[in-house]
């Protein structure tokens, strides 16, 4: 009976730290490389663990790349290296060497940086500053906050004042209604104050880090401390590509019926197929072509990708053009971006319809789900080839590749395409016989 | 100039006889049976209010249609080389004017031109399905089907040369089959790998993908197959560098095949 409670005992040790030890996975202190990449469109953060022996970069673009001391774990369930950098998040003191065919190309020193977004936190473009011009949009966007700061709390202000004046302003209404006034009483309404425009840019806070900007190829970084020493496991391979396209237009999108899962359609080659009952929403990118691996690599390198395969990668969207719906060289109809709004449909049956975003709807304090380029399929056109290319606002020229074909397929006769497959053979029949008989005769 | 005319006879006799057996027509049935399939899949796949975006869709239907009639094409001069040899006809037209090369090129040409004639029936193929359903006909299969002509070249030159090694019907037959075969499987699995997202494949998977993506790129200047798909990707591409310098490969490995398949040939003799 002991022997058997003992034996319960320590395997109710074993089981719970062998638990223990599957819950928690194994922290170790690590050098990592802490990236700010640039992806063609915007900047993107991750960190190369010492899991990855390569760092990929685009081509003359400025990237920071930072060497840091940080926790690092191993995430089973998505199969990646985790950084802590809020538990540890240290500077590594030297420079950084760059090296191409085992000779040193360039020591780098720290740079101060900021990240400004145009339109925002959320903005789809991001530009960096460097150095002087880094303080100064820094300055700018602290200016524009203060500036805010001090409209807002003149808006609080006035907003205190004016629910002061309502109140007084509903009281002698209250007092003279009760004193047997009738008919209309003046008596100014007070007007409600507008708050103030929030500030339309982001800028990050200042930063410092190595800034690397190298024409393409294969390159090897690393770290080399103040003692003159080369800091252990900070070598690294460094890819810079290009992209193998640019300059195009793509598309993305979004058919009518199914407007939150959108359609690409970037590659010049591409055709868009449909029997002809459609409603597309089309909103055109600049765009350029890079490598999978290369690309999934660059956003985190820990992502895998194929060597093989190319994307696509919008970079800008085009607002200021107008869309032209063709048949060959005729145009059908001329295209302006507008704005649309998608109204769920009431009721218990699922589903949206796209309507218009009008005056009705910007009364009632709505705003626009998208703004697009809309071209309808209807059902009367002929079943041939359409075209749709985008030009340029200011002079009417057309933005170059952006051209794609839209193929309205005749679907009713696809019935017929076995009965081709048999062509050769009665060709062959036809053949063989003929000459049977001549030989005969 | 003796050595053409011998090569032109031998071309004539052997291309005539292809065309007049009802062989060479069952296998562009087959090939065009096959994109039937692939095409009336393609048209049902697009619903009424959905669309479709792909590149050229009867370019993968063209992809199956080369493999098919190239490797009908490749198998029938294997076992007829074979065939020549273990019968003695071959050592009988050697001790007259025929050398390894006259009867090798003659050969590779009567392939090519019967390819040639399969690509006209290709065209036409083509051009009515796209008259039926408006899959379109369009300037970059014209590109594609021009390309075709030097990729079959490369898989004729490819399996002559396999045959020029082989002396039985049967192991001809059937080192054609594996090695062509091999290749074909590698080069449909990797694509059919490539096609997963890394989220959508286990941990073997991936090694699986990256395993055979060492074994594609070992054989992809070897294979013929690898030639084709390169050449059709140029014409996607609309690159007219690449186009040429595709055309330019496609020229230089049947050249070289050509030479191993003469040298061999003429090494190792015209007995079985």
């Amino acid at each position: 009976m002991k022997s058997r409670l003992v034996f319960l005992l320590l395997l109710g040790v074993f089981l719970s730290s062998g638990w223990t030890a599957l819950a928690q996975p194994p922290v170790r202190e690590q050098l990592v490389y802490s990236l700010t990449s640039f992806n063609g469109s915007t900047y993107s953060k991750s960190f190369a663990p010492q899991s990855e022996d390569t760092i990929y970069l685009i081509a003359n673009t400025n990237n920071i790349v930072n060497p840091r001391k940080t926790i690092v774990y191993y995430w089973p369930i998505t199969r990646r290296y985790m950084a802590g950098f809020s538990t540890l998040n240290e500077a590594v003191p030297g420079k950084l060497e760059i090296l191409q065919g085992g000779k040193v190309i360039a020591t780098l020193e720290e740079q101060k940086y900021v990240l400004y977004y145009p339109e925002g936190y959320f903005s789809e473009k991001t530009i960096m500053y460097l150095n002087e011009e880094a303080d100064a949009a820094h300055e700018r966007y602290k200016k524009a906050m203060d500036e805010f700061n001090a409209k807002l709390k003149e808006y609080y202000e006035a907003m205190r004042k004016y629910r002061e004046d309502l109140n007084k302003f509903f009281e002698e209404v209250r007092r003279r209604r009760e004193a047997g006034e009738t008919g209309p009483l003046d008596i100014p309404i007070p007007k409600e104050p507008s708050p103030p425009e929030f500030v339309n840019f982001y800028v990050s806070e200042p930063a410092t880090g190595f800034v690397v900007n190298l024409p393409p190829g294969h390159y090897e970084i690393r770290v080399r401390l103040e003692d003159g020493t080369i800091l252990e496991g900070s070598e690294k391979k460094l890819v810079v590509f290009t992209s193998r396209r640019k300059g195009g237009i793509g598309y993305e999108i979004i058919p009518g019926n199914r407007w939150t899962k959108r359609e690409n359609c970037d590659d010049p080659s591409w055709i868009i197929h449909a029997v002809g009952k459609n409603e597309l929403y089309f909103n055109p990118f600049t765009q350029e072509e890079y490598n999978e691996l290369y690309h999934n690599k660059l956003q985190d390198p820990q992502n895998i990708g194929r060597i093989e395969r190319w994307k696509w990668v919008h970079v800008d969207p085009v607002k200021d053009a107008t869309l032209l719906f063709g048949r060959g060289k005729e145009v059908l109809k001329t295209v302006t971006r507008a704005p649309y709004f998608v109204k769920q449909i009431p009721g218990p049956e699922l589903g949206y319809e796209i309507v218009d975003y009008d005056e009705d709807l910007k009364k009632r304090g709505y705003k626009p789900t998208f703004e697009s380029y809309k071209v309808i399929l209807g059902p009367e056109l002929p079943k041939v080839d359409y075209t749709i290319q985008t030009v340029a606002s200011e002079n009417q020229m057309p933005l170059p590749k952006s051209e794609r074909t839209i193929r309205l397929l005749r679907k009713a006769y696809s019935m017929y395409l076995y009965p081709l497959a048999f062509l050769p053979l009665a060709v062959g029949a036809g053949i063989v016989i003929a000459r049977r008989a001549r030989i005969e005769t | 100039m003796r050595t053409f005319r011998v090569m032109k006879t031998l071309f004539r006799r052997d291309f005539l006889y292809s065309l007049y057996s009802l062989g060479y027509y069952v296998a562009i049935f087959v090939s065009f049976f096959v994109s039937s399939f692939i095409l009336k899949n393609f048209l049902d796949s697009i619903g009424e209010e959905d669309i479709l975006v792909s590149a050229y869709p009867l370019n993968y239907p063209l992809y199956i249609t080369l493999v098919i009639i190239s490797l009908y094409l490749v198998i029938l001069s294997g076992v007829s080389i074979s065939r020549e040899r273990e019968q003695g006809t071959l050592e009988v037209l050697f001790y007259g004017p025929v050398t390894p090369g006259s009867f090798l090129w003659g050969k590779y040409l009567k392939d090519l031109c019967l390819g040639m004639v399969a690509l006209g029936f290709t065209a036409l193929y083509f051009y009515l399905v796209s008259v039926l359903t408006n899959i379109g006909f369009t300037m970059g299969l014209v590109k594609a089907l021009i390309m075709s002509i030097f990729l079959i070249s490369c898989v004729v030159s490819f399996g002559l040369f396999v045959s020029s090694l082989t002396g039985r019907i049967r192991s001809s037959v059937l080192a054609l089959v594996a090695i062509l075969g091999a290749f074909l499987a590698i080069q449909f699995a990797y694509n059919a790998l490539l096609g997963f997202e890394k989220e959508s494949l286990s941990v073997p998977m991936l090694y699986v993908r990256q395993a055979m993506s060492y074994v594609f790129r070992g054989i992809s200047w070897i294979s013929p197959f690898a030639y084709l798909s390169r050449g059709l990707d140029s014409v996607v591409l609309e690159n007219p560098l690449l186009y040429l310098a595709n055309i330019g490969y496609a020229l230089l490995y049947s050249f070289i095949f050509m030479f191993l398949s003469v040298y061999v040939m003429s090494k190792k003799g015209v007995k079985a």
